[in-house]
């Protein structure tokens, strides 16, 4: 028979997403045949991100500071704060960090307007969005949500609202993506990256 | 009589009405079809990998899809080739809140496997205008209308329900009764509520037809009963009518 503390860790892991009965048992009989300390340290990291992870009360991205204090994206002197960028999620804002090519604040949303779903704007950070633009401070709102029908959504619904403020709003372009095939993207894709077209660069006179 | 365990394909066109996600990876959709009514397919992968099904699993999709039936109740989506997209419509929030609403009325008023021919055609053709941005909010009671009859809940504006006499200038409003009652009649129905005599008449020759415009307070009141009607028919409120109120869109 198994012990009963084993069938507990097995359990506790197989709610995990994406981990079945089978590979809650692998994962526990691995921890099991570890040295003990790989499951102390990794039982305190558990607690430690339940116990000190928070959300920033200005940006609400996902800090470990000091309580009530804004989170190194929000505090960094080297960002410049008359650009925001409004993300659905944590995971979002991590992808455009990644770019490196964003210097600005961040809004995390933490969801999108889901009409089916019932999730209506008072379920999402946006009164703290519009509390956080009062200041004047920011110039630009890029709204980066996704390119879906709730993405658009949310972001039709910021652009009324923020508008009215004398506030420029800005989307992140939609069309092919890079390295893609013409010949494989779909109708509005295609059809929203012919409106976008640009320019190219003007050329260059050679003598 | 037990049914040989077969794997059936078929191909059907049909309008996306909703999707879940599902797991890590996968979404389930729910499908208006043509030939088999509602049904609900489970679309591996539709998460993860974007060239699966590039652009079809958006609501509102009209599309002709590749569906394998797994013993009886359960569908998995194996390809999917966009007719339209309908996405024109997604540029505005007014109609974005009129077509989910519409495709909500339709997932909540059909039932899996019951063909609804003539009412996916007025859905396909509501979401058209939609797109050509030629559907205003008198072309959406409209269609509600014309929903609910085709569904079989078909509300009754004129004559009175009870004594078919004209419902006159004091009408009330009886969900459960299916529909508009005279002044006369009204202390029979208790649980009936108010209802003005312009706005029951105007619903009257909308769905006989007439096609004019409603101004907005005829509109209003015109939404206020077809919520009521709603609601009582299916149980519970549509939860995109919230929608139509938080963006201000009726
Ligand atoms: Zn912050
Ligand atoms: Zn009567």
């Amino acid at each position: 028979m198994t012990p009963d503390a084993l069938n507990r860790l097995v359990a506790q892991l197989s709610k995990l997403p994406g981990i079945g009965e089978k590979t809650a048992q692998r994962l526990a009989f691995h921890v099991l045949r570890s040295p003990p300390e790989y499951a102390r340290n990794l039982s305190q990291a558990l607690l430690e991100v339940v116990d000190k992870v928070r959300l920033c009360p200005r940006c609400f991205s996902l800090t470990d500071g000091p309580t009530d204090q804004p989170c190194g994206f929000c505090t960094d002197t080297r960002r410049d704060d008359k650009v925001l960028c409004v993300v659905e999620g944590i995971a979002d804002e991590l992808a455009i960090e990644r770019t490196r090519e964003f210097r600005g604040r961040y809004h995390v949303l933490h969801g999108v307007l889901s009409p089916l779903e019932g999730v209506g704007p008072d379920q999402l950070r946006i009164r703290e969005l519009l509390v956080r633009l009062e200041s004047g401070a920011i110039d630009e709102v890029i709204v980066a949500t996704n390119p879906d029908v709730e993405g658009e959504a949310t972001a039709l619904y910021l652009v009324r609202l923020l508008r009215p403020m004398g506030i420029k709003v800005t989307r992140l372009a939609q069309g092919i993506p890079m390295g893609g095939d013409l010949e494989y993207a779909d109708q509005a894709t295609l059809a929203r990256a012919l409106a976008a077209r640009r320019d190219l660069e003007p050329r260059v006179r050679v003598r | 009589m037990v049914r040989p365990s077969r794997v059936d394909r078929f191909e059907e066109e049909s309008i996306v009405l909703s999707t879940v996600d599902y797991g890590e990876a996968d979404r389930i959709v729910t499908l208006f079809t043509l030939g088999r009514g509602r049904l609900s397919a489970f679309a591996a992968g539709a998460r993860k990998s974007k060239r699966r099904f590039p652009g079809a699993l958006e609501p509102a999709t009209h599309l002709k899809a590749r569906l394998v039936e797994r013993r009886g109740d359960t569908y998995r989506l194996d390809a999917a080739d966009v007719v339209t997209s309908f996405h024109h419509l997604r540029s505005d929030l007014g109609r974005i809140a009129r077509s989910l609403y519409a495709l909500e009325l339709c997932r909540e008023l059909t039932r899996d496997h019951e063909a609804h021919p003539q009412l996916f055609n007025s859905l396909l053709e509501y979401l058209a205008l939609l797109d050509r941005a030629q559907a205003g909010p008198t072309s959406l009671i409209a269609f509600e209308l014309d929903t609910l009859a085709r569904a079989g809940f078909r509300p009754q504006f004129a004559p009175c329900l009870h004594c078919h006499r004209e419902t006159g200038p004091r009408p009330v409003f009886d969900p459960d009764v299916g529909g508009a009652i005279c002044g006369n009649c009204a202390p029979q129905f208790p649980y009936a509520v108010p209802a003005e005599g312009r706005v029951v008449d105007a619903l009257s020759r909308l769905q006989e037809g007439e096609r004019t415009p409603f101004e907005a307070a005829i509109r209003s009141g015109a939404r206020d009963l077809l919520n009521l009607f709603i609601e009582h028919h299916l149980g519970r409120r549509l939860k995109s009518v919230d929608f139509l109120n938080q963006v201000g869109v009726d």
